[in-house]
């Protein structure tokens, strides 16, 4: 497959625009976090500041023990991707490759848990983590996701509802049994969209804060998300630590996605379909 | 076999169980170290959070037997508190303000008080324990307050050549000032207030102008729509029509930090961010509605309060000593209002120009009692007001006043 | 033998096995608990009273806010439901064009996803400002009056939309994982029969890619109606309450006016909704979504789309 050359243009131009499109906003936060505060809100808005404040990334990581914050924040994230990648894709296996008594009620109630807004469920929850003496401890934000999340499973399911059944006909000729094929044969070409799942599951537990917020109590447990957010006060809000530690959320998540893109591209050259 | 598979269940099942069993160790309400335990929830933001657990290590340091552990929310204090009470683990001391919401949660203090005898009582600002109490029962012990005041910019109007406001001011003087300051400085708007104040805030230019939200036995029909009333909203209004004020979509704040406002009303939140950014500006009492009648402010109240289910009462309440004694008092200088007569009178409080209004305002204040207390769903009203507000405030509404108010108190 | 078989049967429980102990340890009290909430009146600060059908009651016949905020979630949903899948597929085909540098736009698209919620509506705030934002400052050197995006309830809408539509990364990489999936020489195939690209994405890549649209439009359903973060913080709900979203509503019922028992009610009515067209849709899926899996087996005799 050549292309012209109008159409690499065509598609050049395109590109570029939607990057502008993205990239402005965080362009524009980027330049903020440099300014001082009065900078920030002047107007009219200027793009540069006009002194770079290098100093105010220093500031805000001092500005509460963000140290810490971000081991708490990497020890989560960590213990819920490698739950999540593990869990899903059994489950949604399980749904996707066989048949079985209740497999379509079970799979309702599977998409029936995501209908439920959190803020409803949330006080029973805590009770019963309370119970479990969980609460003020890491323990509910990463137990819970080695036991699978509907999205996820969802997510799965879909993908492997995508492999032809002669799939593993020919291996279960060969005398492999359920588990060895779901090991040994798809987690292999699952790769991909066990990445996406890893890169899916990666920003919303780093991003969250109402989880911590809720099962937390000493900074000491804190994670990142949530000393992020307690720069928002009731009355005023500090937005420019705020930016600066925003910024410095991001990189960790980029660099991991920018590993992981490779491996989304590489698992699709063994053959499925 | 299976055996991988159920081996692996296995394992995850007695990894629950063993993480739901050694978890709950630790004796609730103590510390691993045998000390009383009191948690003790803050909404201050970030940076203030290191110098309150400074304070709070020192408190630490002086008794052997508590330990107190802070606990930083931020803005999201409401949603916490309000799991915390849902859920029966309510941390046993808080800041709090809104008492009317949470009082059933809270500990009554007054037999605490009564223990420390009359002169600490009466060592506060005696307002400030209305805005902390609830059916004459205190809840909380106040630790800083705020009331309203006319901040303005200094420079805006020494480049528009009219003289600076006055504690005496009515509100035709500030219109006044907004009109030259508007045509003289280009870009530049005379005052500012919010599109979509709080009702709980908003009140006090009804109590300026004689009539309130409710009265005694909370009816909206005839206050809330009174003639007194509608002539503080359409006075808001007309000043936005006339395009000398403009109505912003947050507090204000930043419109008048960067300079694009010459005047509006806020809280002394904004001291600190306004120092800093090295704006010149100068704080007078609120304008009056007329020169024989002072003007009248909100007062937002903070203050600590202990948790009804609290198990360790005594060390809490030892704790709230601490935090609300004189010291703590001149320690929060610069981020909280003194509320303590002593330590306004040694730190010389009064003598700062840009505190005395908030003062000023609190004297001419007491008295009043916000419908906040008065009325038991405040907080649906609230939202309800706050709708109402906006249809007359909102520039591409900007309703009649008259049919707003009257179809608000039909609801 | 019968062991054996006994085994065999059990198989596919064990797989699913994880969930359903998450869900039995962790999920279905919680939800059971407040579905009973639902039947009680509880200000959170004191003991619930059961109230029966009261807060069912209320919410039909004389809490008009309800409808409000319901109509509001709906018109959100069938705006952003379309809008979303369609940006997000439109840039997943984007990035899985072969020309250099394709993955620095890739990395590029994905940085709106990670940026924090909390730092990013703050930032909206900003650009957004009618009389002191970004955007009409921008607008206004081009000689155009923007509206009052945040101000003006014509607009406030698509401010949200706009500001939501930065998320679409995680929609467009699920999309691009899948195409991503589809072997070369299907396409290559394709080519030699002389397609032209665009059939070539409505014969080939669409159709494969149709339990991936299925997912996408369950769970965007499922999130546009749960939406709270964002409106809390970019708009509060307004102005003049045009964007006080159903999530909003539940949200706010429930802390902001302690109303635990009723906000329950308005949890599960919602719940009852997004089932009803979660069931439609999936009942739909079966002429429109086409599994490898299931192709050629007995059960579905129905021809699907252009496949191969």
């Amino acid at each position: 497959m050549k292309m012209s050359k109008t159409s690499k243009i065509i598609i050049y131009i395109l590109l570029g625009l939607v990057a502008l499109y993205f990239l402005s906003p965080f362009v524009y936060m980027l330049f903020t976090a440099f300014k001082t505060e009065a900078e920030a809100i002047a107007y009219p808005p200027k793009l540069f500041p006009e002194t770079w404040h290098f100093e105010n990334f220093i500031n805000a990581w001092k500005a509460q023990p963000f140290g810490t914050f971000f081991l708490n924040s990497i020890l989560v994230t960590v213990g819920t991707t490698a739950g999540q990648i593990l869990s899903c894709s059994l489950v949604a296996y399980g749904f996707a490759r066989f048949n079985f008594k209740g497999k379509n009620v079970l799979f309702m109630i599977l998409l029936s848990t995501m209908m439920i807004p959190w803020d409803v469920t949330m006080i029973p929850q805590y009770m019963e983590f309370k119970m479990f003496g969980w609460i003020n401890t890491l323990k509910p934000l990463i137990i819970p996701a080695w036991f699978g999340s509907a999205y996820y499973i969802f997510l799965m399911r879909q993908f492997l509802m995508g492999v032809p059944r002669d799939f593993e006909e020919a291996a279960r000729i060969d005398g492999a049994n359920a588990f060895q094929i779901y090991w040994k044969i798809f987690m292999p070409i699952l790769k991909p969209s066990l990445i996406l799942v890893g890169v899916l599951n990666m920003i919303s537990v780093w991003n969250d804060y109402l989880g911590p917020l809720i099962f937390l109590q000493d900074r000491s447990k804190y994670t990142l998300a949530l000393g992020l957010a307690a720069f928002k006060g009731v009355h005023e809000t500090q937005i420019i630590p705020m930016l600066c530690i925003t910024i410095i959320m991001i990189i960790p998540p980029i660099i991991v996605f920018i590993i992981a893109q490779k491996y989304i591209v590489e698992g699709t050259s063994g053959a499925i379909k | 076999m299976k055996k991988k598979v159920v081996a692996m269940l296995i394992l995850s099942m007695a990894g629950t169980m063993i993480f739901g069993g050694c978890g709950s160790k630790e004796e609730e309400g103590k510390t691993k170290d045998g000390k009383v335990k009191v948690r003790f929830a803050s909404w201050d933001e970030a940076e203030d959070v290191d110098a309150q657990q400074e304070m709070v290590d020192k408190f630490n340091a002086e008794h052997d037997d508590i330990e107190v552990v802070l606990e930083a929310y931020g803005g999201e204090f409401d949603t916490k508190i309000s799991a915390g009470m849902g859920s029966g683990d309510t941390p046993d001391v808080m800041y709090m303000w809104n008492y009317p919401a949470y009082a059933d949660g809270l500990e009554p203090l007054d037999s605490y008080i009564e223990g420390e005898g009359e002169d600490y009582k009466s060592n506060f600002y005696d307002t400030l324990w209305n805005y902390n109490s609830i059916e004459g029962e205190v809840y909380g012990i106040p630790i800083g307050f705020t009331t309203h005041a006319l901040f303005y910019n200094k420079d805006i109007f020494a480049e528009a050549g009219i003289e600076e406001p006055t504690n005496d001011w009515t509100w035709e003087d500030l219109q006044n000032a907004s009109k030259i300051i508007t045509e003289k400085c280009e870009g530049k708007k005379g005052f500012s207030f919010q599109m979509k104040p709080d009702p709980y805030d908003f009140e006090m230019y009804l109590w300026s102008n004689g009539t309130a939200y409710v009265d005694e036995e909370g009816n909206l029909e005839g206050n809330l729509n009174s003639d007194e009333s509608k002539e503080v909203f359409e006075m808001f209004q007309e000043m936005e029509k006339e395009g000398y004020a403009v109505a912003t979509e947050k507090s204000g704040t930043d419109e008048f930090r960067s300079g694009n406002t010459a005047m509006y009303i806020y809280g002394s939140w904004s001291i600190n961010t306004l120092k800093e950014d090295g704006v010149n500006f100068g704080v007078v009492d609120i304008p009056a509605f007329s020169a024989s009648q002072d003007s009248v402010s909100i007062l937002s109240s903070s203050g600590i309060s202990m948790s009804k289910d609290s198990k360790n009462k005594e060390a809490a309440w030892e704790f709230i000593k601490f935090w609300t004694s004189e010291e703590m008092n001149k320690e929060r200088i610069g981020r909280e209002l003194p509320v303590l007569h002593s330590v306004v009178e040694s730190e010389g409080i009064m003598e700062q120009p840009e505190f005395k209004p908030f003062y000023t305002m609190l004297e001419q204040s007491s008295g009043y009692t916000p419908a906040s207390f008065i009325i038991e769903s405040w907080s649906e009203l609230s939202e309800n007001l706050s709708l109402s507000f906006e249809r007359v405030f909102n520039p591409s509404t900007l309703e009649d006043v008259s049919d707003v108010l009257d179809e608000a108190v039909e609801q | 033998m019968n062991q054996k078989k006994l085994l065999k049967n059990m198989t596919p429980y064990l797989f699913i096995m994880p969930w359903i102990i998450g869900f039995l340890v962790f999920t279905i009290g919680p939800l059971i608990f407040s579905l009973i909430m639902s039947f009680f009146d509880w200000p959170l600060t004191s003991d619930p009273t059961f109230v029966g059908f009261g807060n069912y009651v209320q919410m039909f016949t004389k809490d008009k806010q309800f409808f409000k905020s319901l109509v509001i979630s709906l018109k959100y949903a069938a705006i952003f439901v379309p809008l979303n899948m369609i940006i997000a597929l439109f840039l997943a085909m984007l990035i899985t064009q072969p020309v250099r540098g394709v993955k620095v736009f890739r990395t590029i698209y994905y940085i709106p996803t990670v940026i924090s919620g909390v730092a990013v509506s703050i930032l909206w705030g900003w650009i957004l400002n009618g009389d002191y934002g970004v955007l009409n400052y921008l607008l206004s050197l081009l000689g155009i009056e923007g509206p009052k995006w945040l101000v003006d309830p014509a607009w406030a809408l698509l401010a949200v939309i706009i500001a939501s539509a930065f998320g679409v990364g995680s929609m467009m990489l699920i999309f691009y994982t899948d195409i991503k999936n589809i072997p070369i020489d299907v396409y290559e195939a394709a080519a030699i029969d002389g397609a032209n690209p665009a059939r070539q994405f409505f014969s080939i890549t669409l159709p494969i890619i149709t339990p991936t649209i299925l997912f996408n439009l369950i769970t965007s359903i499922i999130s546009s109606f749960q939406q709270v973060t964002l409106v809390m913080l970019l708009t509060g709900g307004g102005p003049l309450k045009s964007t006080y979203f159903y999530g909003l509503y539940t949200y706010n019922n429930a802390f902001k006016h302690h109303k635990l028992g009723y906000a329950s009610a308005n949890a599960w009515v919602m719940f009852v909704i997004i089932l009803c067209l979660t069931a439609l849709v999936f009942k739909s899926s079966s002429a429109w979504v086409f599994y490898e899996s299931e192709a050629g087996g007995a059960e579905k005799k129905k021809k699907k789309g252009g496949k191969k």
